[in-house]
């Protein structure tokens, strides 16, 4: 354990722990918009900047991503210091100007105080952040079905070629982890279609509801060791099955008691 | 995006076994192929894909993250027009004007009869030239605006 | 050829030595990206067909030698006579006969092709009298234009290989590292990082593996002093690296060159060969039992490739975007080993270090920052070309002394050094010493040298707009601050630039560049804005001009000027020549007549005319 300063207050945190954890830790909000707990840190947004400095670095502080930056003695954190806020302000204007319609952004702005941008909006300016999310998840689960490509202020998060990409299961973990809500997805008429590729759903033997797609159970049974007959049955009728059987189960008890 | 020929695929085979296989050959083995056919055909990223063992999606971020690499077809004449700061301020952009008008196409294009490419580099340091346009593989520096013309019909 | 330890080196240099100088006179040719721009390779031709069809007062083409760039680019093609030192300028194919016939055999001098010197007049047969080279010192340069880069014989003749020599023979590798240490060197890519303090980072950093990296991508658009070297005198880099690799116990390093540098790769490969060749990469390198090889990697050309963790990503073989440093490379660098990456200049001056020790080095240039520096000059400056100078030196005496001045009898107005994370110094910071620490303290930075000359023609909001364009468009895209910061600082500029400008625009501006200075994620957006605001600190009224005014005053920004034919048109035909858009219409002797409708500002007209009759307004 080592201790450190937030925003005056003695903490006690893990040695090794990423600053943003402890810090929520603490009840005290910081704005991020790139951070997830499922995939590995990255630092695109900058919101989670904090200020830190320690007692004998003379007065000189420095500014880091409170997401990448693992815990130090001694050091002493200012998680809305002046330079701080400005910061955030700054980010936040900034992305108002390339997403002026997300709800998100338009929230977060409007707790700094910015419902206008000060910028000029970008044409063609969409609700993808560019947070890198829906590629990590991506990647975390061995799919790397979708990535950043171009560079600089063109780059965006398409398949490969821009065609339907091969490697999607159409697991929708991309979809689910969007801060903005950007990646469109439907499931319509027992097909889902995401990136431009439609999957066929599996239905449940038993209620004939859809759960995953064909290709996600695939995935899961080649790589995850999954029982192939796992993807026949929804969780529900799982679940009613498995209450029939408890009570038969419970009957048979009873029987044998008496 | 144009499909390429039965002997091409050949090429590109002989083209990734030349270099190591594994992942962190795939910048090398690009500008390999990059060079041989001016652009990367798509079975190009496919057949890399597959033999190295990398993702297609992080081929086809790598293929469009460097400028050296083209995922269009490029002309038979590559005109590249260096826009470094020495450049710039010795009237590059002018330049640029020029070609553009003289080849009717904009930079980063190709003309209609795959004759021309125009391309734009940041500095291919001959700044003491300046400005610089490198025709294929030729240099030229101190060019005049108005001796364009010359320097596209190789003269 | 296996050289098999540090005596059978010495004896060799003895050979190599006695073999370059059995000819009487030599003949060098530059073959440097100025010179060969201006036709070299077909003068170097010229000298090989003659030399090869017949003997001259003892000179084969053997004595013949296709060198690496001579640094006085303005004044090319270049060819030099050794040992006399005669200097030939702007040499053309047709003087190749001329020079053979009555230098090399005649003795005799040509007049015709000697230098100028501007200011009496005087022709100067002897470079080392012209002041572009008797005021540098060249320590990074040493070799370069002297040899021939693709022999490996002409560096190990001119003592090449002797510091690795003296280093596996005679130093423990702390020795080294210490060595370095005193030397006060520091990182010649702009940086300034100590380089012994790298090293022994590097080489007490826990790890079975460590690497070696040189970084030859030379990204700031103005800056050729690493091309030089690399094409020039690659074995001075190599002999760097396997130096380094003994320090910090490397097996195995990476050159990481720009593929925009074609000539470059192709030494730095044949020097890689001829040195595994001679046995001075690989296994027991001068039976020393360090193991040692290098291999050459491309760069796919992106400028972020040259900030350290996006290029070791890139050398991995992916997207060179860069991470989070809270790790530094030199403990967590390339596969996540501890890598030591220095810079091209770094890494040659290396050798020169370990031959005459570290006081030596350290009693050149200034206390904080020792040795010399290589600039490349260029833009609105008389002698563009690439030149060596100590550290401290002021910018005058490189610009005036050395660079020669503006030409066209115009007005120095700024120099830009540091490229697109340094800035735009005014005449009144000329006296300044150019070192790692003043040019920064003054806004700028001394950077990797490359030095843009600026008269008063150069619109210094169009040079901000310039460099933010390169930084929009060179930006990884990772991190919000540079990505969408850079680009909204550069509409803004090009809003001003193009009469758009508003009150308040450039306080918004500074605003906005300092949070993109302490919210990027590395160096490129982090120094981004640099160029903005230096430009603004010193130039402030010129933005207000556009602004306000709505007038660019150095009348480059098109939308904002108009040019006029004055009543002092003498007629003489020489802007309607130039006109690329066929404006200007006239006769000769006749005033002429420019149509504003068709006129695109271009400003040929204005640069062309001989009797100032043509005004901006």
């Amino acid at each position: 354990m080592v201790t450190i300063q937030i925003n005056g207050k003695l903490v006690q945190a893990e040695k090794g722990e990423m600053l943003i954890a402890v810090i929520r830790r603490q009840r005290i909000d910081i704005p991020a918009l790139c951070h997830h707990d499922a995939v590995e840190p990255c630092g695109s947004c900058r919101l989670c900047m904090v200020e830190i400095t320690k007692k004998d670095w003379d007065g000189w502080s420095k500014f880091v991503t409170s997401c990448l930056y693992p815990v130090e003695p001694d050091l002493i954190v200012s998680t809305h210091s002046p330079r701080v806020v400005e910061l955030r302000k700054t980010i936040l204007d900034l992305y108002l100007a390339r997403s002026p319609k997300s709800e998100i952004i338009q929230r977060m702005a409007a707790e700094y105080g910015i419902t206008q941008t000060s910028y000029q909006e970008v044409p063609d300016g969409d609700n993808c952040i560019m947070c890198y999310a829906c590629t990590r998840v991506c990647e975390e689960l061995g799919c790397n079905a979708i990535s950043a490509v171009q560079r600089g202020h063109k780059k965006i998060i398409a398949p490969p070629l821009g065609e339907p990409p091969v490697d999607c299961v159409g697991c929708l973990s991309c979809a689910n982890i969007c801060p903005t809500h950007f990646i469109e997805w439907n499931d319509d008429n027992g097909k889902r279609t995401i990136w431009g590729k439609q999957f066929e759903l599996v239905s449940c033997k038993i209620c004939g509801k859809k759960t995953i797609t064909r290709d996600f159970a695939e995935y899961l049974v080649r790589k995850r060791n999954i029982p192939a007959n796992y993807f026949e049955i929804c969780d529900d009728c799982k679940r009613t099955e498995l209450t029939k059987s408890m009570g038969k189960i419970v009957i048979a008890a009873q029987e044998i008691s008496k | 995006m144009e499909k390429v020929m039965q002997n091409d695929l050949s090429k590109i085979a002989d083209i990734i076994a030349r270099n190591p296989k594994e992942p962190g050959s795939l910048i090398a083995v690009l500008q390999d192929i990059q060079k041989e056919f001016h652009y990367l055909p798509c079975e190009a990223l496919m057949e890399t894909a597959r033999v190295l063992g990398v993702p297609m999606s992080k081929v086809f971020s790598v293929s469009t993250f460097y400028n050296a690499f083209s995922l269009t077809p490029r002309g038979e004449t590559i005109v590249r027009i260096c826009q470094g700061t020495a450049c710039h301020i010795k009237g590059g952009k002018l330049i640029q004007e020029q070609i553009e008008s003289a080849l009717n196409i904009k930079a980063g294009e190709t003309t209609p009869d795959m004759k021309f490419t125009i391309e734009i580099v940041n500095c291919v340091g001959a700044c003491a030239m300046a400005p610089v346009i490198i025709v294929n593989n030729d240099y030229h520096g101190n060019v005049k605006c108005d001796k364009v013309k010359n320097y596209l019909d190789g003269k | 050829m296996r050289i098999e330890s540090a005596k059978h080196l010495q004896q060799l240099q003895g050979e190599y030595s006695a073999d370059l100088n059995r000819f009487p006179q030599k003949v060098l040719v530059c073959c440097g990206p100025g010179c060969l721009a201006n036709g070299s390779e077909k003068i170097f031709n010229e000298f090989k067909k003659i030399l090869s069809a017949k003997k001259i007062q003892g000179i084969t083409v053997e004595a013949l030698k296709k060198t690496g760039c001579h640094g006085f680019c303005a004044q090319g093609p270049l060819v030099v006579i050794e040992p006399q030192g005669i200097f030939y300028t702007r040499v053309q194919v047709k003087s190749v006969a001329e020079i053979i016939e009555k230098t090399l055999a005649g003795k005799e001098v040509i007049p015709r092709l000697l230098y100028v010197s501007p200011e009496n007049g005087r022709k100067i047969e002897n470079y080392k009298e012209i002041p572009f080279y008797s005021n540098q010192m060249r320590i990074s340069l040493r070799n370069v234009g002297k040899i021939d880069p693709e022999n490996i014989r002409d560096y190990i003749a001119l003592g090449g290989y002797q510091a690795l020599a003296k280093a596996l023979t005679t130093m423990q590798p702390q020795q080294v590292i210490d060595e370095v240490n005193k030397s006060g060197i520091r990182g010649r890519g702009g940086a300034g990082f100590p380089t012994g303090r790298k090293w022994d980072t590097c080489r007490k950093a826990e790890s079975d593996i460590r690497y070696v990296i040189c970084n030859g991508d030379e990204g700031d658009p103005g800056a050729f002093m690493d091309r030089c070297i690399m094409e020039g005198d690659p074995h001075s880099i190599l002999e760097g690296m396997i130096i380094c690799a003994y320090a910090i116990g490397s097996t195995s390093g990476y050159i990481y060159v720009r593929e925009e540098y074609p000539l470059a790769v192709i030494n730095l490969q044949k020097a890689v060969e001829a040195a595994r060749e001679y046995s001075l990469l690989g296994e027991n390198i001068l039976d020393s039992k360090l193991d040692f090889d290098i291999k050459i990697n491309r760069g796919g050309g992106a400028f972020v490739c040259g900030e350290s963790s996006a290029l070791m990503k890139s050398v991995a073989g992916d997207v060179g975007e860069p991470r989070a440093k809270y790790i530094r490379s030199v403990i967590k660098g390339l596969h996540d080993k501890p890598t030591v990456l220095n810079n091209v200049e770094t890494l040659a001056t290396i050798p020169v270090i370990m031959n005459n020790g570290s006081d030596a080095f350290a009693s050149i240039g200034t206390k904080k920052s020792a040795g010399t520096k290589a600039f490349s000059l260029a833009g609105k400056i008389k002698n563009t070309g690439l030149i060596e100078v100590p550290m401290g030196t002021t910018l005058r005496k490189i610009i005036f002394d050395i660079g020669g001045g503006i030409p066209n009898k115009r007005q120095f107005k700024a120099v830009q050094t540091g490229g697109p994370s340094g800035g735009c110094l005014p005449e009144s910071k000329l006296d300044l010493p150019v070192d790692f620490d003043t040019l920064t303290e003054a806004g700028s930075m001394m950077g990797s040298g490359g030095m843009i000359i600026m008269d008063d023609r150069t619109c210094m909001v169009d040079v901000a707009k310039y460099f933010l364009n390169f930084l929009v468009y060179e930006s990884c895209g990772k991190c919000v601050p540079c990505r969408e910061g850079l680009y909204q600082l550069y509409t803004l500029c090009n809003n001003i630039t193009e009469g758009n400008g508003k009150e308040g625009d450039l306080e918004l501006m500074e605003n906005l560049s300092q949070n993109i200075q302490i919210g990027s994620l590395c160096g490129l957006g982090q120094s981004g804005p640099n160029p903005f605001l230096s430009t603004l600190m010193y130039f402030r009224e010129e933005y207000e001009t556009h602004i306000r005014e709505k007038k660019c005053p150095a009348g480059v920004c098109r939308s904002l000027i108009t040019y006029e034919i004055t009543d002092d048109c003498t007629g003489c035909l020489a802007c309607i020549k130039v006109c690329p858009v066929s404006a200007i219409t006239g006769q000769k002797k006749k005033k002429h007549f420019l149509n504003q409708q068709i006129c695109d500002r271009c400003g040929s007209c204005y640069d062309v005319c001989q009797f100032n009759a043509i005004i901006i307004k």
